[in-house]
C-alpha cells in the first residue's frame, strides 16, 4: 500500500497530523462521489487513440463557438432524458465539461446514478484545456455517441502472453516490473524482475536484442515501463489485465 | 511419476537415514511431497551435499534484499518468507529469494507474533534466530512480521474526506494526496487532491504545505 507509506514518509518530515484515506480511490468512486480527470489524460486518450466520450454540456450555440475537438454536445438540461445515448457499456470512460464546475458535477451525479463507473469531469473544464494548448473545434458538434473499445498501445493480447509465458521464445523476455518485496513472492517462470522505478538505472540488464513483455499486478506500473523501454528504443509491450502468480510460478489472468 | 520425483524420494530416503531430524517426516504423504520439493531445491541449490554441512553453507543469502531497508544482515538471523512448516518434524522451511534453509526447532523455541507455529500464515515474512545443535540448524526463535498497520487515530473514512472536499481546502485546512502513479491521477482523482507519487515522494516533496500542523490526507487504489 502507498498511501501508509507516503504517511510515513510526511511524518518523518515533521508533518504532525498525516491521515490515511486506506479505503482509498475505489471506496471513494463506490459512494458515486465527484470524481475528476485531467486535460492531460483527455489529450493522452486524444493522441492514442483510446477511445473515451467527451461530453460538452454547454448551450449548443455556445459550443458551436469554440468547442474540446472530438466532443459530443448534450446540453446539460437535456442530459436526464440522454439515458439512451448513452453506451451499453458501463465501464465507458465518460468526461464532463461545462461552463463550470457545478453544472458538470450535477451531470456526473446523473449519469454515475445510472451505474456508469468511469465517469469524471474535467479538471479545469475548457479553460485548462485551452491554457494548456490542446486542440480546439468551431462548428456544428455531434450529438450521437459512438464507443467502440480497443486496446491500449503496447498491450498484449492476454492468449499471446499465455503462449509466451509457456514457451519462452528466445526472442522475448519477460520483465515482471513490481517491486522486490511483491516478485519474491513467486514470479512466473523465465521471467526477469525490475521493478518500474529500477528500470532507468538498470538498462544493461535489459536484452536489446529481445522483445520485452511487461506485466505487474494490474497493468498499470507495467505501462509505464512500456512506456520507459519504448523511449529507450526497446522493442516492448505490456500486459494490461490483472496477473495473480503463486510461489510455483502458476498464475491466473482477469480482465475486468 | 516422473523421474525427477523418484529422484527425490531417494534423497529424501537418503535424508532420513542420515538424519533422524528427517524421520518424521517420511510419514505423511502430503509432508513427503512438500519435502521433495524441498530438498530437490536445497539440491539445485547446494550441489549435492551432507546435510551435516547445510549450516556452513555461507553463499546462501540470510536474508531477502527487502528486509535490508529496515534490518541489518546478522549471520545468526535468517530472513524471509514461510515456506513451510512441519508439527511432527518440528522442521521449518525459510525461503529467502530462490534459496530456502531448513531449521529444527522445539517446545523451547520462542514465538513471537504468531499464536502457534501451525497458525503462521504461509509466504509470511519471518525472522528465524537460528544456531548450530548437533551439527544442524537450530530455531531458538521466530518472530512473524506484524502487518504495517495504521493506528485506527489516523484513518479517515469516505464520508469524511467527503464533508472536508465540501467544505473546501482552505476552510478545511486539509490537503488531501494520491500517492498513486502520475497516469493514475490524471484518469480520475478526488477533487481538490494532488498528484505526488508514493515512489516519488522524496522529488516532489516541494508539494506539501509549509504550515506542518496542516492536515494531510494520504490515498491510494490498492496494488497495481
Amino acid at each position: 500500500m502507498m498511501s501508509p507509506a507516503s504517511a510515513g514518509k510526511a511524518e518523518k518530515l515533521g508533518y504532525t497530523n498525516s491521515k490515511v484515506f486506506h479505503d482509498g480511490l475505489p471506496a471513494w468512486k463506490k459512494a458515486g462521489n465527484l470524481v475528476v480527470s485531467t486535460a492531460k489524460y483527455v489529450k493522452d486518450n486524444m493522441d492514442k487513440e483510446i477511445p473515451q466520450i467527451l461530453v460538452d454540456l454547454r448551450l449548443v450555440d455556445e459550443a458551436k463557438k469554440e468547442h474540446i475537438t472530438g466532443a459530443v454536445s448534450i446540453p446539460a438540461k437535456e442530459i436526464s432524458a440522454a439515458k439512451d445515448r448513452l453506451p451499453a457499456d458501463k465501464k465507458a470512460p465518460i468526461v464532463f465539461y461545462a461552463a463550470d464546475a457545478k453544472t458538470a458535477a450535477d451531470a456526473f451525479k446523473v449519469v454515475r446514478g445510472w451505474g456508469y463507473t468511469n465517469t469524471a469531469i474535467l479538471d479545469g473544464g475548457i479553460e485548462a484545456w485551452k491554457k494548456a494548448g490542446n486542440p480546439l473545434a468551431s462548428g456544428a458538434l455531434k450529438t450521437t455517441i459512438v464507443y467502440v473499445p480497443k486496446p491500449r498501445p503496447g498491450e498484449i493480447a492476454i492468449e499471446e502472453f499465455k503462449t509466451v509465458a509457456e514457451a519462452l521464445p528466445k526472442d522475448k523476455l519477460i520483465l515482471d516490473v513490481r517491486d522486490e518485496d511483491e516478485a519474491m513472492h513467486g514470479m512466473l517462470k523465465g521471467a526477469k524482475n525490475i521493478s518500474t522505478q529500477a528500470i532507468p538505472g538498470r538498462l544493461s540488464e535489459i536484452p536489446k536484442d529481445k522483445e520485452i513483455i511487461a506485466h505487474c499486478v494490474t497493468g498499470v506500473r507495467a505501462e509505464m515501463a512500456y512506456l520507459l523501454l519504448k523511449e529507450q528504443g526497446y522493442k516492448a509491450r505490456f500486459l494490461n489485465a490483472d496477473i495473480k502468480i503463486d510461489k510455483d510460478g502458476k498464475y491466473e489472468i482477469t480482465k475486468e | 511419476m516422473t523421474n525427477g520425483v523418484a529422484a527425490s524420494y531417494n534423497v529424501i530416503n537418503y535424508l532420513t537415514l542420515k538424519n533422524p531430524a528427517f524421520a518424521g517426516c517420511t510419514k505423511g504423504g502430503r509432508m513427503v511431497r512438500k519435502l521433495a520439493v524441498l530438498v530437490t531445491g536445497l539440491i539445485l541449490l547446494s550441489g549435492i551435499v551432507p546435510l551435516s554441512s547445510a549450516v556452513a553453507q555461507t553463499e546462501k543469502p540470510k536474508i531477502a534484499p527487502i528486509c535490508k531497508q529496515c534490518h541489518t544482515p546478522d549471520e545468526k538471523i535468517l530472513r524471509g518468507v514461510l515456506g513451510g512448516i512441519s508439527g511432527k518434524a518440528k522442521t521449518i522451511q525459510v525461503n529467502i529469494g530462490a534459496a530456502s534453509w531448513l531449521a529444527k526447532w522445539d517446545d523451547g523455541t520462542e514465538l513471537v507474533g504468531a499464536e502457534s507455529f501451525g497458525k503462521i500464515p504461509k509466504e509470511k515474512e519471518i525472522a528465524v534466530h537460528i544456531t548450530e545443535k548437533d551439527g544442524a540448524l537450530f530455531v531458538k526463535k521466530v518472530s512473524v512480521k506484524q502487518p504495517a498497520k495504521v493506528p485506527a487515530e489516523k484513518l479517515v473514512k469516505v464520508e469524511e474526506v467527503a464533508r472536508l472536499v465540501e467544505l473546501g481546502v482552505e476552510k478545511g485546512n486539509f490537503l488531501i494526496l494520491d500517492s498513486r502513479p502520475a497516469p493514475r491521477y490524471h484518469e480520475g482523482h478526488i477533487p481538490t487532491s494532488i498528484s505526488l507519487y508514493d515512489a516519488d515522494f522524496d522529488k516532489l516533496v516541494d508539494k506539501l504545505p509549509k504550515e506542518k500542523d496542516r492536515m494531510l490526507i494520504f490515498y491510494c487504489g490498492g496494488p497495481t
